[in-house]
């Protein structure tokens, strides 16, 4: 997959020059991690807004008694992802966040963060909008889980991440929209009986 | 005619797994060199150096995947793959078999280790090409050649050098059974040890050479180990190989399609448009289903 760099992100969305970025780089870490490795687990402490520049993670959380996975974000290029809970509030997390392919991250601590606010122009303002953007979209997948028919959910998925369906294994796509491996597969054989050239399915 | 020469030689990439079935050399597109844009045609080459598998009683492989947009080539050296796809077409490739396969508008499919092979284990050597279509191609409705290794053009080179099998195109008049969009030639180059074998290819022409198995010298001069991939440069149409020991090569060459390329994950598309567009129809089921 394409590598999508932050400091693309920045200046396509900032009035920021080359040398507050080459400032900024300096101060940050880019990690690469392989598929399956873990940049947060059940029970540590978050330090960090992961920006994916190459690759995908994803978030998600275990029940104790069944050993039940939940996903509740996938993270391929150009997302952050993180725990505010921990991060901003210092509690233990209550998630995991691992690599699903091999994959490139730019760790956004506090500091970096506190530079953004007082170097760059517009910066508080875009930060507050994409803090905005992150309770939108909260709210709107809560509101699905709760209200929406599985296939309705399963197309929001799609509009949202149009190119994970096959990165992605059925059972992590079944966990995000919440519910089994199986009722996934009767709504993509529905939606291709539907929307296929192909009569016999 | 001028000579070929030698662009580069590619060492083999550290393997990774595709699925749980194929651990691959990825060579096409490499990092940095060579991109799909300079070995157009030709988009993606994965090579299954000869391997162990142990018997396995769930066969091992790659689940349901989407492909639009190109043709995949699979050539099974060693042991046979199960297929299956979402327009009812399925099958084995074995030992010494050759599937080309026409994703064109799209299709889904998955390959597996063939059933009795997984169970048995045994050798298992294979190459993964893709070559890519026109813009017409890519509309075109999904099939498959399953061309058995006794379908191949088989030319017997003079003071009994070896054979060229010819899957695709042809080698001196010798035609290979393969249909294809665009100019290619494909062929399988088994030599005995100091047996030699001369080649000609228009100028223009993306040529490369794959060594599966043995060294060979190329032009009588560069000598190539096993598992590495040759890019030939455009200069030239005439080149020569020799096997230093008993050698089995891949060599490609195809006429390049000089498109534009939009290329993400399993689709090749001309433009950005497309493949979202590829993406959608993906999403929603266009491309049939399959478990």
């Amino acid at each position: 997959m394409e590598t999508f760099r932050f400091t693309t992100f920045l200046t396509s969305n900032l009035e920021i020059d080359e040398e507050e970025i080459d400032l900024l780089m300096k101060n940050c870490t880019q990690k690469t991690i392989s598929a399956g490795d873990f940049l947060l687990r059940q029970g540590g402490y978050c330090r960090h807004t992961f920006f994916v520049e190459k690759g995908l993670l994803r978030k998600y959380g275990v029940e104790d008694a069944k050993g039940k996975e939940a996903v509740i974000q996938f993270a391929p290029e150009k997302w952050f992802v993180t725990d505010r809970d921990s991060s901003f509030f210092q509690q233990p997390s209550q998630f995991f966040i691992q690599a699903m392919e091999d994959s490139t991250v730019l760790m956004l601590d506090d500091d970096i963060i506190e530079q953004l606010n007082q170097k760059v122009k517009g910066f508080v303002a875009f930060n507050e909008r994409l803090l905005h953007n992150h309770i939108r979209q909260q709210t709107k997948r809560i509101y699905e889980l709760l209200s929406a028919s599985a296939e309705e959910r399963y197309l929001s998925f799609i509009a949202t991440y149009p190119d994970l369906l096959w990165r992605v294994p059925q059972w992590m796509i079944a966990s995000y929209l919440g519910i089994t491996p199986e009722s996934l597969s009767r709504i993509r054989k529905e939606l291709a009986r539907r929307n296929s050239p192909q009569k016999d399915l | 005619m001028a000579t070929k020469a030698i662009e580069s030689v590619i060492a083999p990439p550290t393997p990774y797994y595709v699925g749980d079935g194929f651990r691959v050399h990825h060579f096409i597109p490499g990092h940095p060199f060579p991109t799909m844009q300079r070995t157009d045609p030709f988009i993606m080459l994965d090579y299954n150096a000869l391997q162990h598998l142990e018997p396995s009683e769930t066969p091992r492989g790659v689940g349901a995947h989407p492909h639009k947009g190109f043709e995949t080539v699979t050539i099974a050296y060693k042991g046979s793959v199960a297929h299956q796809d979402s327009h009812g077409g399925g099958g084995v490739i074995h030992e010494g078999d050759v599937q080309w396969m026409t994703a064109g508008s799209g299709l889904l499919h998955k390959e597996f280790h063939e059933k009795e092979f997984s169970r048995q284990g045994g050798d298992f050597q294979m190459v993964q090409l893709w070559v890519n279509l026109p813009a017409e191609g890519k509309k075109a409705q999904p099939k498959y050649q399953a061309i058995k290794g006794t379908q191949m053009g088989r030319h017997t080179l003079v003071n009994n050098a070896g054979t060229v099998e010819v899957i695709a195109g042809n080698y001196q008049g010798t035609q290979g059974p393969a249909e294809t969009f665009t100019p290619v030639h494909l062929y399988n180059v088994r030599l005995n040890a100091g047996g030699s074998a001369a080649f000609s290819f228009p100028k223009n022409y993306t040529t490369a050479l794959l060594i599966i198995e043995g060294e060979i010298k190329v032009n009588g001069q560069q000598s190539v180990p096993e598992s590495h991939f040759v890019m030939m440069n455009d200069a030239g149409e005439d080149f020569r190989i020799e096997a230093s020991n008993d050698a089995l090569v891949l060599v490609m060459s195809g006429e390049p399609i000089n498109e534009p390329i939009a290329a993400h994950g399993p689709f090749v598309m001309n433009t950005r448009d497309e493949l979202i567009q590829a993406f959608e129809d993906f999403n929603l089921g266009k491309f049939g289903y399959l478990e």
